[in-house]
């Protein structure tokens, strides 16, 4: 009989739990997409079947993972079946170095100016973990990309100090041994088998992100050496360090800052007499820096000591960039944030539109809307100031205006090559860009990854301008048209940004999609 | 009610609180976002583990873990298994407290955070349920007389 009893209130027990578990599921259920949760609720919309999705580039993005390769048609899929949630993170912890594959809402879309810790917790725990960090950031890039060091010949950066890298040429997995075998697979095949290769780069610390700069900076500006994390991409691969500067207005004079980084110190003395006053007070507002999300004066910072902030041409060192990157502002969480890189002001005043399209549509713009804060005025409220008045973003903009492109006298007037100065080598590039590559002769030429290719033909064409420095300028951008894997790789972050973009535009065209990612091709205007 | 019959319904009860407390814990961890300890959980194991697998599938065995001790605490089954389960759990969720003192702690080891304490009351509660499963798991044998 007591054994009985015992079973029944053993029974009794599982009955309890089960129905405890079945109400913690309802609970669930409600608590899913609400303010506190960052789990979207379906039966709002969020996260919904993928049929219904507005977005088609999401449910491309989201066929290409190998969750989808099931027996359950991906259509049918919900976007929760095949991606996984962003973790729950704090600020300085480290994130997922495959962030496409996840997904979800941050817990807010306000950032606090408070740390999750003392400030001198903060600087152990980065010490502890950016070791190791670093450690698994260069091997994860090292299986990402080749970077074999090999150098084109012959091919300078614009300032004719830096040589023009063969790559980083993007890695295949083993069993397709070259990019031509690539190109022979169907998109689908890519898709199946995942093994699309330009598949997006997160900021190496996601969690905190923002502005990194690259090694060459920040041995001249140690101010600005995080202490969480250090770039990922080799210096070689990255713009040179100072780069020169071109003048619409005074093409006469080549390279204006005369091999030297233009700084507030020194900007006076290098355009006093060469700039009118607006364009002289727009490039003291460009040098002048001013407190960020991560560099500041206040504890919530990422570099040892206090610093005095960002200036715009801290990036966009001498008018064109250092390689800098950051993510875009134009989304949260943010680790759903892109990362980009820091696009060069040469040539602004001749481009339709600048980098992020969700956010900003010209750099005047950029100038005037908060993005130092990561595009959260409240953080700006918090930490430091940077609000500049449109008479002033203006100035920076009449500046901005009259940075050129290097000289290419190859070029005519019309940006056609002249056939007497260029080689036969150019002048089939050039065909093949200005033809959009309709009668490729083979798959060495261009891989059908048309969107890849289309924006990397944009961007070679028009903004390579790889000069063997300003006496001895050639034009090779179209001479390098016909070796895609190479320039691919030479462009991963902002092609991989252009590729990956998630826009609402579906009935965009190929066409108008180069026209979209023009921009994007002066990132690496060396 | 005699004084017996009052310390075994008070046993029953704290039987089935502190298996309860488990279980409730270890069912939460099961949903994405409703457990406070998943960020410190798969922080941890990402830091065991050198973030390489999915730290979240790691946390549904960290949830089934708890809840098996938290079934084995209310009705008495398995008790040697529950009782290894419950010395591995104890371990791994005092790891944070090595690893993540930054965030356990705002000055170590006196003044823990929320988190830390959330950790913290790991403590009582692995006493309480030693208490209670060790008996079953190693039951006293007394000597007899020939030895």
């Amino acid at each position: 009989m007591e054994n009985m009893l015992s079973h029944w209130k053993k029974a009794g027990v599982f009955a309890f739990l089960i129905l405890f578990s079945l109400q913690t599921w309802f609970v669930y259920q409600h608590y899913k997409g609400s303010g506190l949760s960052r789990v979207p609720n379906p039966q709002r919309g969020e996260g919904s079947i993928l049929s219904r999705a507005q977005d088609a580039n999401l449910s491309a993005l989201v066929r290409s993972l190998p969750a989808a390769q099931s027996a359950v048609p991906v259509a049918n899929l919900p976007v929760t079946d095949v991606l996984k949630l962003y973790p729950a993170l704090e600020k300085g912890m480290r994130t997922p170095f495959d962030l496409w594959r996840y997904y979800g809402k941050g817990s807010s879309t306000f950032s606090s100016p408070i740390l999750p810790m003392r400030f001198e917790q903060w600087l152990e725990f980065h010490e502890k973990q950016k070791p190791q960090l670093m450690k698994d950031v260069r091997a994860y890039m090292g299986g990402r990309f080749d970077f074999s060091g090999k150098v084109l010949t012959h091919q300078w950066m614009s300032g004719g100090r830096k040589p023009v890298m063969a790559g980083p040429i993007a890695r295949l997995p083993e069993e397709i041994p070259t990019f031509e075998d690539l190109a022979a697979m169907s998109p689908e095949t890519i898709r199946a088998k995942d093994i699309f290769p330009y598949k997006p780069l997160a900021h190496p610390l996601q969690t905190t992100a923002h502005m990194l700069f690259p090694d060459s900076w920040t041995a001249a500006h140690p101010e600005h050496k995080r202490i969480d994390v250090d770039m990922d991409f080799p210096d070689a691969y990255l713009p040179e360090f100072p780069p020169p500067l071109f003048l619409t207005t005074h093409k006469e004079l080549g390279d204006i800052s005369g091999g030297q980084e233009i700084t507030f110190r020194n900007y006076f003395e290098i355009f006093d007499g060469l700039l009118t006053g607006e364009q002289m007070e727009g490039l003291k507002e460009l040098l002048r820096p001013s407190p960020t999300t991560w560099f500041n004066q206040t504890t919530h910072r990422l570099t040892l000591a206090p610093s005095d902030g960002v200036a715009c041409l801290d990036c966009h060192t001498n008018g064109h960039t250092n390689g800098a990157i950051e993510l875009g502002p134009d989304s949260r969480p943010n680790m759903a944030r892109l990362r980009v890189d820091t696009p060069t002001l040469r040539g602004n005043y001749n481009l339709l539109q600048l980098s992020s399209k969700r956010s900003i549509r010209s750099l005047d713009h950029f100038s005037e809307v908060e993005e130092y804060f990561d595009g959260d005025p409240g953080m700006q409220q918090a930490i430091g100031p940077r609000a500049v008045k449109r008479e002033v973003s203006n100035r920076m903009a009449d500046f901005n205006a009259i940075i050129d492109y290097p000289p290419a006298p190859k070029l005519s007037p019309l940006m056609k090559l002249i056939p007497s100065l260029a080689s036969e080598q150019e002048l089939r590039g050039e065909k093949l860009f200005h033809g959009k590559a309709p009668n490729a002769p083979s798959a060495t030429t261009v891989p059908p990854l048309s969107m890849t290719t289309s924006t990397t033909s944009v961007s070679s064409g028009f903004t390579s301008g790889d000069q063997k420095a300003q006496s001895k300028p050639s034009l090779c951008a179209a001479s390098r048209i016909p070796l895609p894997t190479s320039m691919m790789a030479e462009r991963p972050h902002s092609m991989i940004q252009s590729n990956f973009s998630i826009s609402s535009s579906n009935s965009t065209s190929i066409e108008q999609k180069k026209m979209i990612w023009l921009p994007f091709s002066s990132v690496y205007n060396f | 009610m005699d004084r017996q019959k009052i310390d075994a319904l008070t046993h029953s009860i704290f039987r089935l609180l502190v298996g309860a407390m488990y279980f409730h814990f270890g069912v939460l961890k099961f949903f994405p976002d409703l457990s406070p300890a998943e960020m410190i959980a798969e922080y941890t194991v990402g830091q065991l583990t050198g973030f390489r697998p999915d730290a979240k599938s790691i946390l549904v065995v960290l949830a089934a873990m708890e809840c098996f001790i938290g079934i084995g605490l209310m009705t008495g089954l398995l008790p040697r298994f529950i009782f290894c389960l419950l010395i591995f759990h104890i371990v791994g969720t005092l790891t944070p407290l090595v690893l993540l003192p930054e965030f356990c702690f705002k000055y170590f080891p006196i003044a823990p955070t929320l988190e830390g304490q959330y950790i913290l009351k790991n403590l009582p509660l692995f006493a309480s349920a030693w208490i209670l499963i060790f008996p079953l798991a190693f039951p006293f044998k007394p000597k007899t007389s020939n030895e």
